[in-house]
């Protein structure tokens, strides 16, 4: 035991060593308080939902109240939908500043609603998040490579590798003292704060070890790969521009090349066509009898086809019904576009074995939730939200009952739909 | 052949021996006619879906069957921004704002379908461009190549050799820079290439290019200038190198990712639902048209009905329910332009902010540089959406007049069969309204937005000049 103190002392002595360790930590320390900074502010956001959204359809109320008028309230209300941060996101904040995280909807299209975004700055979102994903994914290896690029080469440079070599517990033995505890340091910085952070997130037991192997073994791969260069017995320059360069390569180059080719090799029939063809559906109906309209919708909700006739005025049985008709004409097309980006996110994960940077961040992602099948999950819940919004005001527009302010209470609330998150 | 070009060519010499910095830079080249390419193909074909949508769009409007001016307020009006031909070398935020948009009235939509929520998480590593080679790849090789220009020389002592034979120190630091500016040149070439070649296509201007081939080659000297600094200054050339990938480690990976989390957190935005429900209580208390008894609204009507010697709106020579539409839609567009002048305020807050982090990273300054010269960064996709707004803005109340003149208020409030036939006006009005056309900034705004991150990059140089040469003079001192 006491040579490994010895070592760990030895090691401490060193400027560069006690310097990297230190910054790594502080590193480590910004980037969790920044993800915790941002997290909660999606929180807070959240949180002022109500008092906004009370505001908001009480206006509508003191309206629709006029007239006791169900199409009115399910053309006028706004219903919130959110998406609350999963207590491991302020780790890995992946796509979540990009994507809303309160989006609202009414009863209308929903194809032409659920696609919207919240406002962002582009340009602070340019470079990426500054979290603890990037300081492990990004900067960890470079660390690494500060601590173990002369692991060997500088005792051969100083002249002293044949003499440790055969000292007794010398040689191979205290190369991997040295090895762990350099590793140790490293995973300690980066581990510590995290755990520390994660607790207080109260993430659960069993993601934080996830979380605490995955640096071990990004770590690992790249202790291996500079013990893999130190065995080419070049010096330590050459070492060290090695790891560099190899750094560059698997964290930066590689990514990007690869981003491209599964743009190319995966076309997503774009979004927009989607929004475009749902609106020339939903808008072609005024131009088309309005019993077609109707015979469409009964037949494919036949819970409702023994509602009153509609008459000549503008009636809302119709209006509302033609939309869903909207959104069923483009529903194959949205089932395609899914699936591609779903398609383009299992590419990615698929290099993430090949490539531990990747890897590393798609696992942190997807165990905090912020990846981009967490967001189409997200969209998931707004569509059976959205479902249960139909619903309930068909009930009082196809059975002609009227509205009044009691029934905005009764509207349905999104809290039902957060809970199914955890999955 | 003097002192410097002998040593330039010397330096130059023991580069070309090196087989590990010969490979590094042929990588480098292939990584850039890589990045020209694809990011060239990729521009192309966004630039062309986004054509194609807009005559789509452009063709289905004109194609509406004699309707109601309101439906077609309703139906709306969906445009794309166009990519301008600069977006090949830096495509800036192009990926991260939504490039379509649906135009309709009394409401402002969000700009969708960006690339980056249609993308994997492989999007967030960077997107592989000209400008991203040269900005975050091409100086980690000039590290490589050389941090030990100097530190090498005076590592085995020939420092002293060379100092004796009468080289002077800033011959010797000359031409060591001269050899790593003439890598660094050759590395920059085949995006300036690229860069010339986009000059070539319609739309281009010179004025932003040469703007961008003045900043990209002063950052590459920066980096070159710095280089020979550390070189100097350290005493181990292992020391050196491990400075330099600090030092690029923090100025191009760091700060540029920390200074806009910091930004974010100084100032916060307003969020969409917060805007919307604020636009709506403000729109209550300006005046609600679906309120009889509103005081707005009222004084609105009674003007009307005395500018024109009605007793009731009825006996109006327009449209009375077209009029509102117009006053309707003065007042939303108002507090439209109002919300998103106070956000565009906020973030150009953040972005000052991200600006100010410049002065410990250049990469910063560079970035914003490249991106306002090619017109991708968030003025530029603010240009897009306040022409979109004005031009819905006029699109709208072009139907609302078309309301108030051309169809009667009496038709517009019957409820019979046939009232949805009288209400409806020609489909040929349609084809007149003018379409949405981006009109992008002009070369001289270009060139002159991209001015303060060129003045940035070129004090640093200064100040970078300035302690090479004080490193130069401290050179072989003993210590």
């Amino acid at each position: 035991m006491s040579l490994y103190v010895h070592e760990l002392r030895l090691l401490l002595r060193q400027r560069l060593s006690r310097f990297a360790i230190l910054l790594l930590a502080i590193l480590t320390i910004a980037a969790l308080a920044a993800g915790m900074a941002a997290v909660a502010r999606q929180r807070a956001s959240i949180a002022a939902i109500p008092a906004a959204q009370a505001e908001d359809i009480w206006a509508v109320a003191d309206y629709v109240v006029r007239t006791r008028d169900s199409g009115s309230a399910a053309y006028y209300s706004f219903h919130p939908t959110w998406d609350p941060p999963a207590p491991l996101a302020f780790a890995a904040l992946g796509m979540r500043d990009v994507s809303p995280t309160i989006l609202r909807v009414r009863a209308l299209g929903l194809e032409a609603q659920i696609y919207d975004g919240d406002a962002f700055n582009p340009e602070l979102a340019l470079p990426g998040r500054f979290d603890f994903a990037f300081v492990l994914v990004f900067l960890a290896p470079l660390f690494v490579i500060a601590l173990f690029h002369d692991l060997v080469s500088s005792e051969r440079e100083a002249g002293r590798a044949r003499t440790l070599m055969a000292l007794p517990r010398g040689g191979q033995a205290l190369w991997r003292r040295r090895t762990a505890i350099r590793f140790a340091l490293l995973w300690l910085s980066l581990a510590f704060p995290f755990a520390i952070a994660a607790a207080v997130e109260g993430v659960g037991a069993a993601a934080i070890v996830a979380v605490l192997a995955l640096i071990a073994a990004y770590l690992l791969f790249w202790i291996g790969a500079a013990a893999a260069v130190g065995r080419l017995r070049w010096g330590s320059v050459a070492n060290a521009a090695t790891l560099a360069g190899a750094w560059l390569l698997l964290v930066l180059i590689v990514p990007t090349l690869a981003n491209v080719a599964i743009d190319r090799a995966v076309p997503v029939r774009e979004g927009a066509e989607i929004a475009l063809a749902q609106r020339e559906a939903v808008n072609r109906a005024w131009d088309i009898p309005r019993e077609a309209t109707m015979r469409r919708f009964y037949a494919a909700h036949p819970e409702w086809a023994g509602s009153a006739p509609l008459g000549t005025a503008f009636n809302y049985k119709w209006y509302l019904a033609f939309h869903q008709n909207g959104d069923a004409e483009v529903a194959p097309a949205v089932a395609v576009y899914r699936a591609g980006l779903m398609r383009r996110e299992a590419a990615a994960r698929a290099l993430g074995w090949a490539l531990p940077s990747v890897g590393v961040q798609a696992a942190l992602t997807r165990l905090a939730r912020t990846d981009l099948k967490a967001q189409l999950e997200y969209q998931d819940r707004i569509r059976a939200f959205h479902a249960a919004l139909r619903r309930f005001y068909y009930g009082y527009l196809f059975t002609d009952r009227p509205f009044d302010r009691s029934d905005f209470d009764r509207a349905p609330r999104y809290e039902r739909f957060a809970q199914a998150s955890d999955g | 052949m003097s002192p410097v070009a002998l040593i330039a060519r010397d330096e130059l010499r023991l580069m070309v021996r090196n087989r590990v910095a010969v490979i590094a830079f042929a990588l480098l080249i292939l990584l850039t006619l890589v990045a020209v390419a694809s990011s060239w193909s990729h521009r192309q074909r966004i630039a062309d879906l986004r054509a194609r949508h807009q005559q789509a769009a452009a063709d289905a409007f004109d194609a509406q069957p004699d309707r109601h001016p309101h439906r077609v307020v309703h139906y709306g009006s969906f445009i794309f921004r166009p990519l301008g031909p600069l977006a090949a070398f830096d495509p800036g935020v192009d990926a991260f704002t939504g490039n379509s948009m649906f135009l309709e009235g009394h409401r402002q939509n969000t700009a969708n379908f960006g690339d980056v929520r249609q993308s994997s998480l492989l999007v967030r590593f960077g997107q592989l461009s000209p400008a991203f080679v040269l900005q975050v790849v091409a100086p980690l090789l000039l590290v490589f190549l050389g941090f030990a220009a100097v530190a090498r020389e005076r590592e085995r002592g020939t420092l002293r050799v060379l100092m004796m034979q009468g080289v002077s120190r800033g011959q010797l630091v000359a031409g060591k820079l001269a050899a790593l500016g003439v890598v660094a040149f050759a590395a920059a070439t085949p995006a300036l290439i690229g860069l010339t070649a986009i000059a070539a296509q319609p739309g281009a201007a010179p004025l932003p290019m040469l703007v961008l081939g003045i900043g990209y080659l002063a950052y590459l000297a920066l980096w070159c200038v710095v280089i020979l600094t550390v070189s100097a200054l350290v005493p181990r050339s292992r020391d050196a190198l491990l400075a330099l990938i600090a030092l690029w480690a923090v100025t191009t990976i760091l700060v540029p990712r920390l200074a806009p989390d910091i930004a974010g957190q100084m100032h916060t935005l307003r969020n969409r639902l917060q805007t919307d429900v604020a636009i709506a209580r403000d729109l209550r208390r300006m005046g609600d048209s679906h309120d009889p008894d509103d005081p707005h609204f009222a004084a609105f009507k009674a003007a009307t009905l005395k500018r024109y010697g009605a007793a009731r709106v009825e006996d109006l020579p327009v449209n009375y329910k077209g009029l509102l539409a117009l006053e309707g839609e003065r007042l939303t567009a108002a507090l439209f332009d109002r919300y998103a002048a106070e956000s565009f305020a906020v973030q150009a807050r953040q972005n000052a902010v991200v600006a100010g982090a410049s002065a410990i990273s250049p990469a910063i300054a560079l970035r914003s540089l490249s991106m306002a010269a090619a017109g991708t960064d968030l003025s530029g996709h603010r240009r897009f959406l306040e022409q979109a707004e004005r031009y819905r803005y006029a699109l709208v109340q072009r139907l609302n007049r078309m309301q108030a003149e051309g169809v009667a208020y009496a038709d517009d409030t019957a409820t019979d069969a046939g009232a949805d036939r009288r209400k409806r006006v020609d489909a040929a009005n349609w084809r007149a309204m003018p379409d949405f056309a981006f009109r992008p900034a002009g070369p001289g705004t270009l060139a002159r937005a991209a001015l303060p991150g060129l003045a940035v990059v070129l004090l640093w140089l200064t100040a970078a000049g300035a302690l090479l040469a004080f490193a130069t003079y401290r050179l072989g001192a003993r210590r």
